[in-house]
């Protein structure tokens, strides 16, 4: 392909128009583990597989959603290092925020100024590009929301969304499933059934993850015991 | 790249350049404007079950009240709150920026945050600028090692007590709790006796005045009692309203409207010399 020899430097456009960089990072996403998002009538969802390498981790130790101010959390496919990195960066911001103007952040600022910082990384020198998709839940003013942040720093609103390796499953699966007035509950149990879908071994609550943020826009993670709760019901 | 050469201060710090110009303009009468001085007494002292705040409300100018009920027990995280007596800015700031960064702290550790924390990171900032940010504070907070209270000034020392005093105030504050604090308070007790401080700093120092703030902090969490007292209340307002005499008496009004003739040419040359 002419594009390959274009693809050793992020910082130069291939002769089709596209950064090979970028595609490459979409694709490091798009092996990572699956995980979604589903917005309800009265809050939002967000989900992933917790598939550890080994039965020896200690999976209470890996937290894969996490909280990013008391009202929005965040979930990712693709590499966890980066992802660290860009949560980092985000409370930040919220936090620097706050301080200036004295009121929560809204989330759609928020995701903007995360998608800034992972688009400056694709228009740096010596810097790559980061390897994770994120999934931004949360719960404002102006009710919930669910953006979907992609490494080239674009980012979507979305009702549902997936990503990592299920997707297209996953996607069929969310818009055959998905309606606009669901409930939170619903929306979780359809989370579960979703990763159900393309899940390798038993699920319980141990190798999932839940996080969800209600009308009282707190966001919080599901202790497993909650999640085995649910499961319960969707059997 | 800009080719002036800027005058920028090293990593943290002030700039002391403007203070040979303020001394010349001092010596010709031209004084800076004079900043809000909280004046103050604050007060904490721990008692059984945590720690309680008081602080009064007057905020000065000079020898002009310009706050009769303002705030001085400032929120730094759920379980540990900050009295700061000086310059008012610069406690607020102080206060909202560590404020700030024990927030990212939570964030990162998912933990509560620590008295000594809190300590820690305004006694390095406060030392970095060598006394130049005038915050003298309070800090008093329960965390899972204990209820804590230390005093901070704005050099960057600190203590740690079991009652404290801080503000113009502080001598007036200090006499009652010396003289009446003892170990194992309970909660009406520990109000009661801080009530009573600053109410001895309201009476008998110029700087502090109007209402008691209180603040208790426990372990189970805290309550802000936001004019808890207020014993100088405005008594000799009349009811009736206040009439003002009347003015000259108006005799005549005659108005004349100033009617402008304006002329539009259409065409016409463009403008000559």
């Amino acid at each position: 392909m002419g594009d390959s020899q274009y693809s050793f430097s992020l910082t130069t456009f291939s002769p089709s128009g596209k950064l090979v960089q970028i595609e490459h990072a979409l694709t490091a996403v798009g092996s990572g583990q699956t995980s979604l998002g589903i917005k309800a009538a009265n809050g939002v969802v967000i989900a992933t597989e917790k598939k550890l390498p080994s039965i020896l981790v200690d999976e209470a130790s890996v937290q894969k959603i996490q909280c990013l101010t008391p009202n929005i959390g965040v979930v990712y496919s693709g590499m966890g290092p980066d992802f660290r990195v860009l949560v980092r960066k985000s409370r930040k911001q919220a936090e620097q925020y706050h301080r200036l103007y004295k009121e929560p952040i809204p989330v759609t600022q928020l995701v903007r100024e995360t998608a800034a910082v992972m688009q400056e990384f694709t228009q740096s020198g010596g810097v790559r590009p980061f390897g994770v998709s994120l999934l931004v839940a949360g719960y404002d003013d102006n009710g919930p929301q669910l953006y979907q942040v992609d490494p080239s720093g674009s980012y979507f609103s979305w009702k549902a969304s997936a990503m990592g390796k299920n997707v297209s499953n996953a996607k069929t699966f969310l818009e055959k499933r998905y309606t606009d007035d669901m409930e939170l509950d619903d929306a979780v149990h359809t989370a579960i059934l979703t990763l159900k879908e393309g899940f390798e071994g038993q699920i319980s609550g141990k190798n999932i993850e839940i996080g969800i943020i209600g009308t009282d826009k707190k966001f919080r993670v599901l202790t497993p015991a909650e999640i085995e709760d649910y499961l319960a019901e969707v059997e | 790249m800009s080719n002036s050469v800027i005058e920028v201060p090293p990593k943290g710090g002030f700039s002391f350049d403007l203070c040979k110009r303020n001394e010349m303009l001092a010596k010709k009468g031209v004084n800076p404007p004079s900043f809000r001085k909280t004046g103050t007494t604050i007060v904490g002292l721990v008692f059984q079950d945590g720690v309680i705040l008081g602080a009064d409300t007057r905020a000065t100018e000079g020898p002009i009240v310009c706050d009769k009920n303002c705030e001085k027990i400032h929120y730094m995280a759920p379980n540990i709150y900050c009295c700061g007596a000086g310059t008012a800015a610069d406690t607020e700031a102080v206060t909202d920026m560590v404020s700030s960064q024990l927030q990212l702290h939570r964030y990162h550790t998912g933990r509560e945050s620590r008295v000594v924390t809190a300590l820690t990171l305004l006694k390095r900032h406060l030392f970095n600028y060598q006394g130049y940010v005038s915050a003298a504070l309070v800090l008093g907070g329960v965390d899972v090692t204990g209820p804590h209270l230390h005093t901070i000034y704005p050099h960057g020392s600190t203590d740690t007590l079991p009652f404290a005093t801080m503000g113009s105030g502080s001598l007036a504050a200090m006499a009652v709790f010396e003289s009446k604090y003892k170990e194992g308070l309970t909660r009406n007790e520990g109000i009661e006796l801080v009530t009573e401080a600053i109410c001895s700093g309201i009476f008998n120092d110029l700087g502090s005045g109007s209402n008691v703030d209180v603040c208790v902090i426990t372990k189970g969490g805290k309550e802000y009692l936001r004019n808890h007292l207020q014993p100088n209340p405005r008594t000799y307002t009349n009811s009736k309203g206040y009439s003002f005499p009347k003015k000259t008496e108006v005799l005549l009004t005659k108005i004349i409207p100033l009617k402008e003739k304006v002329e539009i040419i259409e065409g016409g040359d463009a403008m000559e010399e």
